[in-house]
């Protein structure tokens, strides 16, 4: 018994234990009690995860549970990663939960169901067969749906949400049932084992089809283009803490799984594999945070900003994988260990923005941008904490991901010179993809930050807002901890992920520390964040000791009317708005964008010349969604009415149709034979 | 932590800050007398520093400790930057984090910092001037992000000192079509980056033509004055750095004080060149409206994507 | 007992078995069907009774009475008491498909899982094995009675002739389903019967009349 196998088991026993509680304990204290098992079964999990990328193996067989071929779990490094990160993410957002449940939340299967999803998540990773890796992955979407219907009964769209996330979700689980079914097809049984020592050895054809599926169906949970339609849908409508979980921990199991299933089972492929799942990222990098940048409701933004951010992780896998493709193993050894960083850092920054935006919706009721503002005298800390995590997603420094982005573009920049004539087109695209998005992720984070939380409020709502209870504090403050930590010491956890990219690519540990600075092992590369935020802390205190020093009027500040061209005082309507913030850029993508917009004008009636109301509305939609899900939906009821024809209402006749098949069938059978 | 990082560092920043202005004046002296102008004088701009210095401090009524920070934030990424990057010396005390990338950032922190106290004045100026700025950094971003890739790739490294260093050993790089097609490209960015005609107007009075002068125009006093300074700094820093990515002969390789005397007075003579020739550039051109602007920079990145592709085939 | 002696048998109790079904697809009154489907139960334990003696196993002869006592007592017992609160319509009114057809296909359905069951028996030639065709037949003429009744309680018949095919088949095939299994397929049917007859009672009260046909509100 070591500590990964330990602590995979106390997760498993306290996870269920919580969610027994979350069936018995009484209303009072039931949401107290579950936010803590929960916590408990994170830190149980990140010992775990820890452990395991450490070395330690932990193998738990359970033969009987399932009838054909039982229960595999074995935890290996590349597991511990996400079983860590998940976990991590869970303690967080189970002390934030305590809290977030008084808003309506406290039901029994609302506190039961949360444990199982935590519980689902973190065993997903340690699945070594197919159908344990199936049946995890149906718990887990099933565990998802229950949670982000949680309040169908007070807003209608939860439900349309929740449909669309059911849908897709199944869809993609049976793209993948299918492509695992033909790989073990393939293979001696469905255990990983199998897969594994089958994997060289199966054609390219099958191989392809394996890889394509299953990227399929884990790229949809991932949010990848053009398979994200529920991520902005189920996002915004399920509650804080279940988005945050969703988002931080759930579609890192989408990377999980094309990781696993491309480099481990099936032992690396061809380069159009790679290519293909580059593109994908950076399409899906580049769209997600241009929909993010345009976006006014909050949540969704945020969404969408994590379609960006796995799309940044699928550009580095995919680069990892071109290059191993290629033979340079120690830059595919980078390129993952970006990959893996950046998943560990997203899930920092993207816990603690969730949790903020949560505390904004309990304290005012309001998504929509514009109609917030002026947060931070009421909600200071939630400001601070927003404000951190915006930093973070910008990935400007000090802030966690300019390290795992800076990473990436090291990757990336190395590769030209050796790596052939698709890598001389890819690579430099790549880099200009990954600009842009960090380009426009600094819009959108300067206008949530700004427009939301900075200047006058813009609703009585946001005007009336009081800062949060402290167990909701206390979950910002934890997952703001890890981002502080993770963009000033990354160096405390780089070498364990580098270790386990070189293992999942079979190379060396492609960074190297010492105790501030990360320097790239056999490529030119160095870069200290520790130095930097040093650095500029010296500096301002330096300029602001300078400035006082040299200001001779030691009086103190006046208060002063702002500018506002002499025509009174300004009011909250006069500011800008998150619609107007993101106006130039709109402009600048209309042809990927193309938004409609209304423009009724009232005049007075007196007089044409003078205005009395004008009406500005704005639609951006999804340009995807127009164009390939709607035509799918819509053959979809054209093939249901012309279905209604076969059911005229006789009983008789169904239970004929029935009768008609069977017999047919066996004709059939004995026709062939 | 050598003693001659130690004194480079130091004679850098002090060089940096104490000629900034001087640039800043150099420059619309030079507008002045070509359009027949007297001009005030290339001190001028340190003699409004003093009496900015010397009024007393405004705080308009609403506005946060954004508002108040932001200068502060903006000009300590200035001094990072300029003590980073190899302008009179190549061993910098700070050369862990003298990467391009870092630096880049670290000056994109600057204008992010600015961007939210503008909107934290809660006007619509100051609203209009960060979504005008961000919008252009962000279509900035790849362009840059591009060009310091192709100056990376024949060095294999994006750390300055490095690709100083291999400027100084191989001088027929400089002349390459890869280095001539990012200078290009570079100077597009630095245009758009600090701010100068033809993206945005410096010297408009006019509220709806400012990009830049949008988001600090609740600024006064002292607040004003680091916010002159820093940004006279920052262009320095960029064209410095423009200078000594591409002709960095003259730069101190040691720790002789005739070599960084040498090293500081070459410094100075190709900021002031590289700055007066922007100078006479922006006389013959007028600001261009906000969305031709991209097209610009897509311009600009088209260049830079050129760059990379050349350094491939060259390399 | 000799295996001819035991083979002849079961062939007897298999015809008798295919027999009750094709009768109960030839009687009009409900009264008469049910007492046949109550034989048709006999012909089922006795088919497992001897079995049971061939195999020497006393769990057989035990399941043997308890399907005895099931299909053969307690079901047609239900369905009696069920037909007793119907009242006037004793007899089935027009059937969907004429007696004379349904006889001729009861005929063809026979020869259909005579053809399908010949791999089932080349597999294992056992005398059993041999009856399995003959359970084929009665799981489909059972289906074919359930389509074409038009009142719920000859549907009901029919899906419980369907019941009693499938458990001879698997009786027959595999010499004996698991006991779990068995048992709780009779409870399933237990339950369906006493589910069907509550609901039977309902759309009687609601629509006064258990013809199915003429329900066809069943549709989008």
């Amino acid at each position: 018994m070591n500590v990964a196998l330990g602590g995979l088991l106390t997760a498993l026993v306290t996870g269920g234990l919580s969610a027994l509680a979350g069936l018995l304990f009484p209303t009072p204290r039931r949401a107290t009690v579950v936010g803590i098992g929960t916590a408990a079964t994170g830190v149980a999990a990140v010992a775990a995860g820890v452990a395991a990328m450490a070395g330690q193996p932990a193998v738990v067989a359970l033969p009987q549970l399932l009838p054909l071929a039982g229960l595999l779990f074995t935890l290996d490094p590349l597991g511990g990663v996400f079983v860590a990160v998940t976990g991590a993410v869970a303690v967080a957002v189970g002390i934030y939960g305590i809290g977030y449940a008084r808003h309506g939340l406290r039901g029994r299967s609302f506190q039961a169901v949360l444990p199982l999803f935590v519980l689902s998540m973190v065993l997903v990773p340690a699945a070594a067969s197919v159908g344990t890796l199936l049946l995890c992955w149906e718990l887990m979407a099933l565990t998802s749906l229950l949670l982000v219907l949680a309040e169908h009964r007070r807003r209608p769209q939860v439900a349309s949400a929740g449909r669309w996330y059911a849908v897709m979700t199944h869809l993609g689980l049976v793209v993948i049932l299918i492509g695992l079914l033909v790989f073990a097809a393939n293979a001696a049984d469905g255990s990983f084992a199998a897969l594994r020592a089958a994997g060289p050895t199966v054609s390219p054809l099958v191989a392809g089809l394996v890889f394509v599926l299953t990227g399929i169906g884990f790229g949809s949970k991932a949010g990848i283009i053009p398979l994200h339609a529920w991520l902005p849908r189920a996002h915004p409508e399920a509650p804080s803490n279940v988005s945050a979980l969703m988002s931080a921990a759930m579609v890192n199991l989408g990377a999980y799984g094309i990781v696993r299933i491309g480099f481990d089972l099936l032992g690396g492929g061809p380069g159009w594999w790679w290519l293909l799942l580059l593109g994908l990222g950076a399409a899906s990098a580049i769209y997600g945070i241009l929909l993010a940048a345009i976006s006014t409701d909050l949540k969704r933004l945020l969404g969408y900003s994590t379609t960006e951010n796995m799309g940044l992780v699928l550009v580095g896998v995919g680069a990892s994988g071109l290059f191993a493709a290629s033979g340079e193993s120690t830059l595919a050894g980078l390129a993952m260990a970006a990959a893996l960083l950046h998943v560990i850092t997203h899930a920092a920054f993207k816990t603690l923005l969730f949790q903020s935006a949560g505390s904004v919706l309990a304290a005012t009721g309001r998504r929509d941008l514009d109609d917030l503002g002026g947060l931070r005298t009421g909600m200071p800390f939630t400001t601070a904490a927003f404000g951190l995590g915006a930093l973070a997603a910008s990935a400007l420094p000090p802030g966690a991901a300019f390290v795992s982005e800076w990473l990436l573009l090291q990757a990336l920049i190395h590769g030209l010179p050796a790596s052939g004539l698709s890598a001389a087109i890819v690579m430099p695209l790549a880099v200009a993809a990954v600009a842009l998005t960090a380009g426009l992720a600094v819009v959108t984070f300067v206008k949530a930050f700004g427009i939301g939380f900075l200047a006058k409020p813009r609703s009585p709502e946001a005007a009336a807002a009081r800062e949060s209870p402290a167990s909701m504090l206390t979950g910002m403050g934890l997952a703001g901890a890890a981002c502080v930590g993770l963009a000033l010491l990354p160096t405390v956890i780089l070498p364990g992920i580098g270790a386990v990219a070189a293992g999942v690519v079979g190379s060396g540990n492609p960074v190297v520390v010492d105790a501030v600075t990360i320097r790239l092992a056999d490529v030119a590369g160095s870069l200290s964040p520790l130095l930097l935020a040093l650095a500029l802390t010296v500096a301002l205190v330096a300029a602001l000791a300078a400035a006082r020093a040299v200001a001779t009027r030691r009086a103190t500040a006046i208060d002063a009317r702002l500018w506002d061209c002499g025509g009174g005082p300004l009011s909250a309507r006069m500011e800008y708005t998150a619609t107007s913030f993101a106006e130039p850029l709109q402009r600048v993508f209309d042809d990927v964008l193309s938004a409609e917009q209304d423009v009724d004008v009232t005049h007075v009636e007196e007089s044409r010349y003078l205005v009395q109301t004008i009406d500005y509305r704005r639609r951006v939609p999804d340009r995807i969604e127009r164009r390939l899900y709607q035509p799918v939906l819509a053959a979809l009821a054209g093939w249901g009415r012309v279905g209604r024809r076969l059911a005229p209402g006789s009983v008789h006749r169904y239970l004929g149709y029935g009768f008609y098949s069977l017999c047919a069938m066996l004709i059939l059978l004995v026709v062939t034979r | 932590m050598t003693v001659f990082g130690v004194v480079g560092v130091v004679i850098q920043l002090v060089i940096v800050v104490a000629l900034a202005p001087l640039l800043t004046g150099m420059m619309r002296q030079i507008r002045a007398a070509m359009e027949g102008r007297a001009g005030a004088g290339i001190g001028q701009p340190w003699r409004d520093l003093r009496k900015l210095m010397r009024k007393q401090p405004i705080h308009p009524r609403g506005t946060s400790v954004v508002f108040r920070v932001a200068p502060l934030v903006l000009i300590a990424t200035c001094l990072v930057v300029a003590a980073a990057a190899p302008f009179v010396t190549t061993a910098s005390l700070l050369d862990p984090i003298a990467d391009l990338f870092a630096v880049v950032a670290l000056l994109t922190l600057g204008t992010v910092a600015l961007a939210l106290a503008g909107i934290d004045t809660g006007t619509a100026f100051g609203g209009m001037g960060a979504s005008r700025e961000t919008t252009i950094v962000a279509l900035v971003e790849p362009t840059l992000l591009v060009a310091i890739f192709a100056l990376s790739v024949p060095v294999g490294s994006t750390n300055l000192g490095a690709i100083v260093t291999a400027g100084l050993e191989h001088p027929a790089s400089v002349f390459s079509p890869v280095s001539l097609l990012a200078a290009v490209a570079l100077v597009v960015v630095i245009i758009a980056e600090t701010g100068r005609l033809p993206v945005d107007n410096p010297s408009t009075h006019l509220e709806l033509t400012m990009v830049h002068e949008a988001m600090v125009l609740e600024y006064a006093g002292p607040d004003l004055a680091i916010i002159e300074l820093a940004s006279s700094m920052r262009l320095v820093v960029f064209l410095g750095l423009l200078a000594n990515l591409f002709v960095p002969w003259g730069i101190a390789t040691s720790g002789q004080p005739v070599l960084i005397a040498v090293g500081v007075a070459v410094f100075v003579a190709k900021v002031a060149l590289l700055g007066g020739a922007l100078a006479v550039g922006e006389v013959f051109m007028a600001k261009l409206r906000l969305f031709r602007v991209p097209e610009l920079l897509a311009g600009s990145f088209v260049l830079g994507l050129l760059a990379v592709a050349a350094s491939f085939v060259l390399a | 007992m000799s295996a001819t002696l035991s083979a002849q048998l079961l062939n007897i109790a298999a015809g008798a078995f295919l027999f009750t079904a094709v009768l109960i697809l030839w009687r009009r009154e409900l009264a008469s069907i049910i007492d046949i489907f109550a034989l048709q139960g006999v012909a089922l334990a006795a088919m497992v009774a001897i079995i049971a003696a061939d195999e020497g196993s006393v769990e057989f002869l035990l399941v043997a009475v308890g399907v005895l006592v099931v299909r053969s007592g307690v079901l047609p017992w239900l369905l009696r008491r069920a037909l007793s609160h119907a009242g006037a319509t004793r007899r089935e009114t027009r059937p969907l498909v004429n007696v004379v057809t349904s006889l001729l296909v009861a005929a063809g359905l026979t020869l259909l899982a005579y053809a399908v069951s010949q791999p089932l028996v080349a597999l294992d030639p056992s005398p059993a094995a041999h009856a399995i065709p003959v359970a084929m037949a009665v799981v489909l003429i059972g289906f074919f009675v359930l389509v074409t009744r038009r009142l719920a309680l000859s549907q009901l018949v029919g899906f419980l002739l369907l019941d009693n095919g499938i458990t001879a088949v698997g009786f027959l095939s595999t010499a004996g389903v698991s006991l779990i299994v068995e048992l709780g397929v009779t409870l399933d049917v237990l339950l369906v019967v006493l589910v069907l007859q509550v609901l039977k009672t309902r759309i009687r009260e609601v629509f006064g009349d258990t013809d199915l046909d003429e329900l066809r509100e069943l549709h989008d």
